[in-house]
C-alpha cells in the first residue's frame, strides 16, 4: 500500500522525502511503508528529508519522533535532514527540542553519518 | 492599491483536512503580505496547533481569519471558536516553561510564544474561543 | 511619471479609496464644498498669478527659504508649478489621482530638503493672500467671502496633511533602511574556516536582539552548511538568566538543525553567575577564550592547528 511519501533505497539507507502537508491517513501509510521497507530491505539507516517543510507543528514533530522510535525497534537509525531555519526557531520557541532525534544539515551529511555509524558497528 | 473587501475568511472545522486548509490559508496570507520566514512559520504553526486542538478536543468549531490594518502596519488575526469541553485549569495550561510538551497537553504556552497577541476565553462546559494576532515587522 | 527610485508614497501611506473618503469626511469636505470650489474656478484663473507672486515675495525675502531657489530659471519653473497647483485646488474632483498629485508635490519639497516650518509658513501666507483676493472678488459681501474661504481652507488643510505624510513617509523609509543596516552590522556571522562560523556578540542583548541573533545564526548555519558555530560573548556586558536563556535557545535551535555550538568568551564572573543562577549549559562546548573555542571548532571538523616545521639552516642562507 503505497502512500504519498516516496521512499527510496540508497545503498543500506532508506530516504523518505516529505513534501506535503501531513495528516492521519498519510502518516499511518508512511509509517507502515517505512517499516515494511526496513523489513524487506534490511536497511540499517533511515533518512527523512524535511527540507520542503516550511513549518512543523507538534503533530509533525511527534510523528517524526515516533517514526524514529519505530525504526529503532527494528534496529534502524533515523536521521532528520534539511530542517529549515524557521522550523528550528519555531520548534525551540514552542519548547520542542526533539531531543533523542539525530539531525543533519543535508542528505549528504546524513549519509556520511550513517556510513560512519555502520563502520563503528562493524568494528565492534 | 485598492484591496478587495474580502479580507475575512471563515473555515469550519469538523474534519482533519480543515486543519490543513486553515494552515495553507495562513501560509498563503503571510506570503502575500511578505512576512519574513520566521514570522510566517510561527503564525502557520500556531494556526495549525490551535486548529488541531479544536478538532481533537471539541470535534467541531470554526476558524475566522482576518487581515489587520493598524496605521502603518499589517497583521493577521485568527480566531478559533468551539463549543467543546472548555479548559478546566487555564492557569496551568498557559504556564509551563521550556520542558518538552506533554503529548496530551494543549501546547498553549508554546503557541503563545509564537504570536504577538493571544487572547483566550474558556469555560468548562461552554467551550473555548482563542484569538491570536501576528504583526508584520516594519523595521 | 517619476523616474528612478521614487518611493511609492501611495503604498507606504496605505492611501486607498477608503482612506481618501475617510480623510475627506474628517476635513468636512462635502459635495457643497466641491460645488463651491468648481464655481470659484474663474476666480482662481484670474488670481493665480498674483497669489503666486505674493507667496514668492515672502519666500525670497528670507535667506533660509530663498536658498531653495538659486536662479531665475528655477524660480520661473516653480512659479509655473505653483500656478498649476493653485488651479488644481478648484478642479472639482478629489480622488486618488488628486491625492497622488498632491503627494508628488509634497515629495518634491521633501526631496529638496525644505523644512516643515517653511512649508507651513508658506501655506499660511497663501491662505492670507487668497483671503485678500476673495474679499476683493465678493466686493462687500463678507459672508460669501467667508464661506468661500472656509471651503478653500478645508481643501488646503487636506493638502497640507498629505504634504506632512510625505515627510513622515520619507523619514520612515530612511529609518527602515538604517534599521536594516544596523541589524546586519550587529550580527556579523563570519566564516573562519570551511563549515566553521564565528559570531562575536558585542553590546547588550535584549529580547528583540536575541531573537534577531537566533534567526541570523540559523539562516547562516543552513546557508553555509556549517558544522559548528562559535558564539563569543566576551563583548556582552551583562549576562543574566535572561541573556543566558536566549543564548541557550539559540544553541538548542542550532542543535536541532544538526550543527554544534561552541560558546566562548565566558569570563570568571559570567561563569559564577550562570552556575549560581542554576542555568544549564552542559550540552554546549564552552571555553573562556575565543582562541580555545576556535581549536575546539576546528577539531569538530577534523582539523587542528599545528606548528610549522622549523626551517633547515641551509634555507636561511638564501
Amino acid at each position: 500500500m503505497a502512500g504519498s511519501i516516496p521512499i527510496l533505497k540508497i545503498g543500506p539507507t532508506l530516504l523518505a522525502t516529505i513534501q506535503i502537508d501531513l495528516h492521519d491517513t498519510v502518516v499511518d501509510a508512511f509509517q507502515n511503508d517505512v517499516l515494511l521497507e526496513i523489513e524487506k530491505s534490511g536497511s540499517s539507516g533511515l533518512i527523512i528529508d524535511i527540507s520542503a517543510l516550511e513549518s512543523v507543528d507538534s503533530y509533525v514533530a511527534r510523528m517524526l519522533a515516533n517514526t524514529a522510535k519505530m525504526a529503532k525497534l527494528m534496529g534502524t537509525e533515523t536521521i532528520i535532514v534539511g530542517m529549515q531555519p524557521a522550523v528550528a526557531a519555531t520548534l525551540v520557541r514552542m519548547g520542542y527540542f526533539m531531543s533523542g532525534i539525530r539531525t543533519a544539515l543535508s542528505l549528504q551529511e546524513g549519509l556520511e553519518l550513517q556510513a560512519e555509524r555502520r563502520k563503528t558497528l562493524d568494528s565492534e | 492599491m485598492v484591496e478587495s473587501n474580502a479580507e475575512v475568511w471563515e473555515i469550519r472545522i469538523d474534519k482533519e483536512a480543515d486543519i490543513i486548509a486553515i494552515r495553507q490559508l495562513i501560509r498563503e496570507l503571510t506570503r502575500q503580505f511578505k512576512f519574513d520566514q520566521f514570522a510566517s512559520a510561527a503564525m502557520t504553526t500556531a494556526a495549525s496547533e490551535l486548529s488541531r486542538n479544536v478538532w481533537v478536543h471539541a470535534k467541531s468549531g470554526v476558524a475566522r481569519i482576518g487581515v489587520l490594518r493598524g496605521g502603518n502596519r499589517i497583521g493577521l488575526e485568527l480566531a478559533l471558536v468551539d463549543h467543546g469541553p472548555g479548559i478546566a485549569n487555564l492557569e496551568r495550561a498557559l504556564a509551563g516553561g521550556y520542558s518538552t510538551a506533554n503529548s496530551l497537553g494543549l501546547g498553549l504556552s508554546g503557541t503563545k510564544r509564537l504570536v504577538d497577541e493571544f487572547d483566550i476565553d474558556t469555560e468548562p462546559g461552554r467551550g473555548t474561543t482563542i484569538v491570536i494576532r501576528k504583526w508584520k515587522k516594519e523595521f | 511619471m517619476e523616474l528612478g527610485s521614487q518611493p511609492d508614497y501611495m503604498k507606504i501611506l496605505k492611501l486607498d479609496e477608503d482612506e481618501v473618503k475617510r480623510r475627506l469626511a474628517f476635513f468636512e469636505l462635502t459635495d457643497e464644498d466641491f460645488r463651491r470650489l468648481t464655481e470659484l474656478k474663474s476666480f482662481a484663473d484670474r488670481c493665480t498669478q498674483d497669489i503666486t507672486e505674493g507667496l514668492y515675495e515672502l519666500i525670497m525675502a528670507y535667506p533660509e527659504s530663498r536658498a531653495f531657489f538659486p536662479d531665475q530659471a528655477t524660480l520661473a519653473r516653480v512659479k509655473r508649478l505653483q500656478n498649476a497647483y493653485f488651479l488644481h485646488l478648484f478642479s472639482g474632483t478629489y480622488d486618488l489621482n488628486y491625492v497622488r498629485e498632491r503627494l508628488r508635490v509634497g515629495a518634491a519639497h521633501e526631496r529638496i530638503g525644505m523644512p516643515p516650518k517653511l512649508y507651513l509658513g508658506a501655506y499660511r501666507r497663501y491662505l492670507a493672500l487668497i483671503h485678500e483676493r476673495l474679499l476683493d472678488h465678493f466686493k462687500g459681501n463678507d459672508a460669501e467671502a467667508s464661506t468661500a474661504l472656509a471651503t478653500i481652507r478645508k481643501i488646503i488643510f487636506f493638502d497640507m496633511a498629505l504634504a506632512f505624510d510625505t515627510y513622515i513617509a520619507a523619514y520612515l523609509e530612511t529609518m527602515t533602511r538604517h534599521q536594516a543596516a544596523i541589524r546586519e552590522l550587529s550580527t556579523p556571522v563570519i566564516k573562519v574556516y570551511d563549515r566553521v562560523l564565528l559570531l562575536p556578540i558585542v553590546g547588550t542583548v535584549d529580547t528583540q536582539r536575541a531573537n534577531q541573533i537566533m534567526e541570523t545564526v540559523l539562516v547562516q548555519v543552513v546557508e553555509q552548511q556549517a558544522k559548528v558555530i562559535i558564539i563569543d560573548i566576551a563583548g556582552v556586558p551583562v549576562v543574566d538568566t535572561k541573556v543566558a536563556d536566549h543564548i541557550l535557545q539559540t544553541t538548542a535551535a542550532v542543535q536541532l538543525l544538526g550543527a554544534r555550538t561552541v560558546l566562548t568568551g565566558i569570563s570568571a564572573s559570567v561563569a559564577r553567575t550562570v552556575i549560581q543562577l542554576g542555568v544549564e549549559l552542559t550540552r554546549v562546548d564552552t571555553r573562556a577564550k575565543l582562541s580555545e573555542g576556535i581549536e575546539v571548532a576546528l577539531s569538530i571538523v577534523g582539523k587542528k592547528i599545528a606548528s610549522k616545521k622549523p626551517k633547515k639552516e641551509s634555507e636561511d642562507e638564501e
